[in-house]
């Protein structure tokens, strides 16, 4: 309930400056709204969310997947954590454009270019918190799973992914606020669609209604998903948590 | 013999990189159904020979002589039990090839049926404990380890516990060996004693328990008793 009065007032705050100030400037929530209804119904708005979202969706894959791992192997074994911290400590380090910018030349203005140059982006972030999950990982339960001959297959789902969890849960939250960012850029500098392509022409036509008419449906639903995914999946794997605290006896 | 140890030595390496001798010249053996306790003060090394005999610690000079394919039900000190996963569940995990009938009757015979599939948080050390030897169970261990089973429970549940141990093994005969540091915990579960020196550890001397658990009588505690403080009064 205070969550909804605190949205409604945000959008009252926008109507309120709206009627102040320049429609060129700031246009109301109502225009933005005809906006996005004429580019609904166009088909352009679910173009340009689709092409985001896909790509969006691509490189958080590949940098949670690959990130998850690596920074598990770096947690656990001795050798990688030397071999990929010098990396680690680049990548973290590279500012995101120049990593975009970078891919962009050598590899073209391709679709390969911007998701691999987003996933880049979002690595080392991933390996960092999944190192620190491997770490924290408790030895006491290891050796239980190694004194009941526990298959790996079991071993990684019952003990290590449990344990994993809060940081991969982190990590993905995170991340995905990260990815979709770093996707308009890619998307402002080199491609030909999406929600980050309709943004940089409505900044050429300084056309805020359009501007907001993409940002907006965007912004919602990765709201979306964090409310009616992460969060739901979230309170699922930590179940047990509250479950001892409610019952200790 | 089902159980054969023979360590020759074995230390512990300190943070500075100090050796420090735990075992020396350990020998031991136990018989297919026979239940052994090695008894000793606390920090004299049980748990570590545990934990060789379980494959968890192979940092040793010497040999521990199993038969090929032994399964080994380890129940560790602290329960060890995975705090996300159910009670059900974790014996499971351990024991994928019980049946689920099996996994029932275990949980009815330590008192855990009304917590199934309850998270271990919410279960006491007492239970927590029979959990963990229920998990130990499941898999139809041909050595069972028990390391300090009574350790910090409150008396009447100590006593609970060492009397539901002693009718296991009398009921089941499954090769046992226990790891304490109370006397009439070992003289009141087992069929031999090794008692251990300090450290480094090496087995001083064997009882053999005449009449094991059910058998046990007043006099035979007490003689036990004697025996095992002479033994210890050479040190």
């Amino acid at each position: 309930m205070i969550r909804f009065v605190s949205f409604a007032s945000i959008l009252l705050l926008w109507a309120a400056l709206a009627q102040l100030s320049d429609p060129r400037h700031l246009p109301g929530p109502l225009p933005v709204a005809e906006m996005i209804f004429s580019e609904a119904r166009s088909g352009e708005l679910f173009l340009a969310l689709g092409a985001t979202l896909a790509r969006v969706a691509a490189s958080f894959a590949i940098a949670m997947g690959l990130g998850s791992a690596l920074g598990y192997l770096m947690g656990r074994c001795r050798i990688a954590d030397d071999i990929l911290d010098p990396w680690l400590v680049v990548l973290l380090n590279v500012p995101a454009l120049v990593v975009i910018v970078l891919a962009y030349v050598w590899a073209g203005l391709n679709e390969a270019a911007a998701v691999g140059a987003v996933a880049l982006n979002k690595l080392p972030g991933a390996m960092v918190l999944a190192r620190e999950g491997a770490r924290a990982q408790d030895p006491a339960l290891d050796e239980m799973a190694q004194a009941f001959r526990v298959s790996r297959r079991a071993r990684l789902r019952h003990v290590v992914l449990p344990q994993l969890a809060p940081y991969l849960a982190a990590s993905a939250r995170s991340g995905l606020a990260l990815v979709w960012k770093i996707v308009l850029i890619v998307e402002l500098l080199g491609r030909p669609n999406g929600v980050g392509f309709k943004i940089n022409l409505a900044f050429q036509l300084f056309d805020l209604r359009l501007l907001l008419a993409y940002a907006l449906p965007f912004v919602a639903i990765m709201l979306a998903i964090e409310v009616l995914l992460a969060q739901p999946l979230e309170r699922q794997v930590s179940r047990w948590r509250l479950d001892a605290a409610r019952h200790r006896d | 013999m089902l159980l054969d140890i023979e360590i020759d030595a074995k230390d512990h390496v300190d943070a500075a990189g100090v050796a420090r001798p735990v075992l020396r010249g350990l020998r031991l053996a136990l018989a297919r159904g026979e239940a052994g306790a090695v008894l000793g003060p606390s920090g004299c090394g049980k748990t570590t020979l545990l934990r060789i005999i379980a494959g968890l610690d192979r940092g040793f000079s010497g040999r521990v002589t199993l038969p090929a394919h032994s399964r080994l039900g380890m129940v560790f000190q602290e329960p060890r039990l995975l705090p996300w996963r159910s009670v059900e569940d974790n014996i499971r995990i351990a024991a994928p090839l019980a049946r689920a009938e099996e996994v029932a009757a275990l949980l009815e015979a330590f008192g855990l049926a009304g917590h199934a599939l309850h998270f271990p948080g919410r279960l006491s050390l007492g239970l927590a404990r029979r959990a963990a030897l229920a998990r130990a169970l499941a898999i139809k261990p041909d050595l069972l380890l028990l390391d300090e089973p009574l350790v910090s429970l409150d008396a009447a549940m100590a006593l609970s516990l060492r009397a539901r141990i002693a009718r296991l093994i009398d009921e089941t005969h499954v090769t046992t060996l226990i790891v304490t540091h109370d006397l009439s915990e070992a003289i009141a579960l087992a069929d031999r004693i090794f008692l251990l020196s300090k450290p480094p550890a090496r087995v001083l001397a064997t009882l053999d328990v005449a009449t094991p658990r059910r058998l046990m009588t007043e006099e035979a505690r007490r003689e036990l008793t004697q025996k095992a403080q002479a033994a210890l009064a050479d040190l």
